[in-house]
């Protein structure tokens, strides 16, 4: 069981079963490592704000840096209209980076290695976008399905292409940070499980792997939070500013 | 949302289509699915509020005093160096002026010496031409009083001269007119 390495994927509750309508909520080891990250993430901003110096200590710089960051990607990808969404735009990149942080943890849970949990943020954004864009823009949001300049003959195809284009929004923004993570983390234990069995003559050589992985997968965790927030970005843009 | 997902629960329980959880991916096992949208949302929410209600005011009031820390700095820096500039150009003008003032008292200065030194010039040429004429006039006054006691002493000795060889006594006047006549030619 322990050599298994699809093994910490496994859900499993924690404490009483908790049924509503009978469907289960009870708290689970998924659950914890999100509360997890969560307080973790308080800690790191109550820390980055506790000061209010003109020349900040470690964590204030820390925290500023991220705020720099995440406004400066905003500012580029959507323009100054997305400024309401900054709040979510950095809770979302803080949350998901933090889980898949807690997640390089040996031992612990990576919450973004499940599918329905990337996915429930995919599908929250993408609904949300696409109320959003039909909020501002009314029924000229369908506009976004028609490219400017596209010959007349192409317009049917274009328009299939741009609506399933569209629709698999979620699908990929969720499959890629599951898939990303998911397969880090089978990397690493599948290579941790050879350094054992492989023992102390070629043990070596899968560790040797297993520690350049980590390295990866830490740049991994950041990447893949970086690149979901600004598919976010990205999808905003399309909802604030309609180009096409 | 929770619905769509039980929906979609519902119907791949139903379906049994997929059954990889037990294939070897517990990410597919449906079970705690909801459990997980539900804390999911719950754990989200209420770190999406502390963030939106708390932190992101927080830092970005620190990132504006700062920055308009920055900017007082800056505005006082350059009044500071206007300040510098105008003191700078102060000091420059008072210099020239100081400058042009020294060359006024130079200038005069030397005027008046030269005045000075051409007065004393002149004064002393005076003074010099003065002195000569009195030095000249008291070599003419020499000159005849030297002149007459020649004459005296010439009388004296000719009237002697003749009474040593005549062993008598001239009227002095003649032999006095005698010597002027004399004198007078040789003068002449």
């Amino acid at each position: 069981m322990a050599t298994n390495p699809m093994h910490q994927f496994n859900v499993y509750k924690i404490g009483p079963e908790i049924k509503i309508n009978g469907i289960d909520l009870s708290f689970t080891n998924a659950s914890l490592f999100m509360l997890i990250s969560a307080i973790s993430i308080s800690i790191f901003l109550i820390l980055g704000t506790k000061d209010k110096k003109i020349i900040p200590g470690k964590f204030q710089l820390l925290s500023e840096m991220l705020y720099n960051f995440i406004s400066k990607m905003i500012n580029d990808t959507a323009g100054k209209k997305a400024k309401p969404y900054f709040p979510f735009i950095f809770s979302l990149f803080i949350f998901v980076l933090f889980c898949n942080m807690v997640g390089m943890l040996p031992y612990s849970f990576t919450v973004t290695s499940h599918i329905i949990v990337t996915l429930a943020f995919a599908m929250f954004i993408f609904i949300g976008v696409t109320i959003l864009g039909f909020v501002i823009h009314g029924f000229k949001y369908l506009k976004i399905f028609v490219p400017s300049g596209v010959p007349v003959v192409l317009l049917p195809i274009i328009m299939i292409i741009e609506i399933i284009s569209y629709l698999s929004r979620p699908v990929s923004l969720s499959v890629r940070l599951f898939a990303n993570m998911m397969a880090g983390h089978t990397m690493l234990k599948v290579f941790g499980g050879f350094v054992i069995s492989l023992g102390l003559v070629a043990g070596w050589l899968p560790l040797t792997f297993s520690v350049a992985l980590t390295g990866l997968e830490i740049l991994v965790a950041f990447l893949q939070a970086y690149v979901f927030a600004i598919l976010t970005c990205i999808y905003l843009n399309d909802a604030l500013n309609l180009h096409h | 949302m929770i619905k769509i997902i039980s929906l979609t629960t519902s119907l791949l329980l139903t379906l049994k289509t997929v059954n990889a959880a037990e294939a070897g991916m517990p990410q597919l096992d449906p079970t705690y699915w909801v459990s997980q949208v539900f804390w999911l949302t719950i754990i989200f929410s209420a770190i999406y509020f502390l963030i939106a209600k708390i932190f992101v005011p927080k830092i970005k009031g620190n990132i504006d005093s700062r920055e308009s820390q920055i900017r007082k700095d800056i505005d006082e820096a350059n009044s500071l160096k206007e300040e510098a500039d105008k003191k700078l150009q102060k000091y420059n003008s008072l210099i020239d002026e100081a400058k042009l003032e020294a060359r006024k008292i130079l200038s005069e200065g030397r005027k008046k010496i030269n005045e000075d030194i051409q007065s004393k010039k002149e004064q002393i040429e005076k003074d010099i031409q003065k002195e000569t004429l009195e030095a000249s006039k008291e070599i003419e006054k020499f000159k005849i009083n030297s002149l007459n006691k020649v004459n005296i002493i010439s009388e004296e000795i000719i009237s002697e001269i003749i009474q040593d060889i005549f062993k008598e006594d001239l009227n002095k006047n003649s032999i006095k007119a005698t010597v002027s006549e004399v004198m007078k030619e040789r003068r002449n």
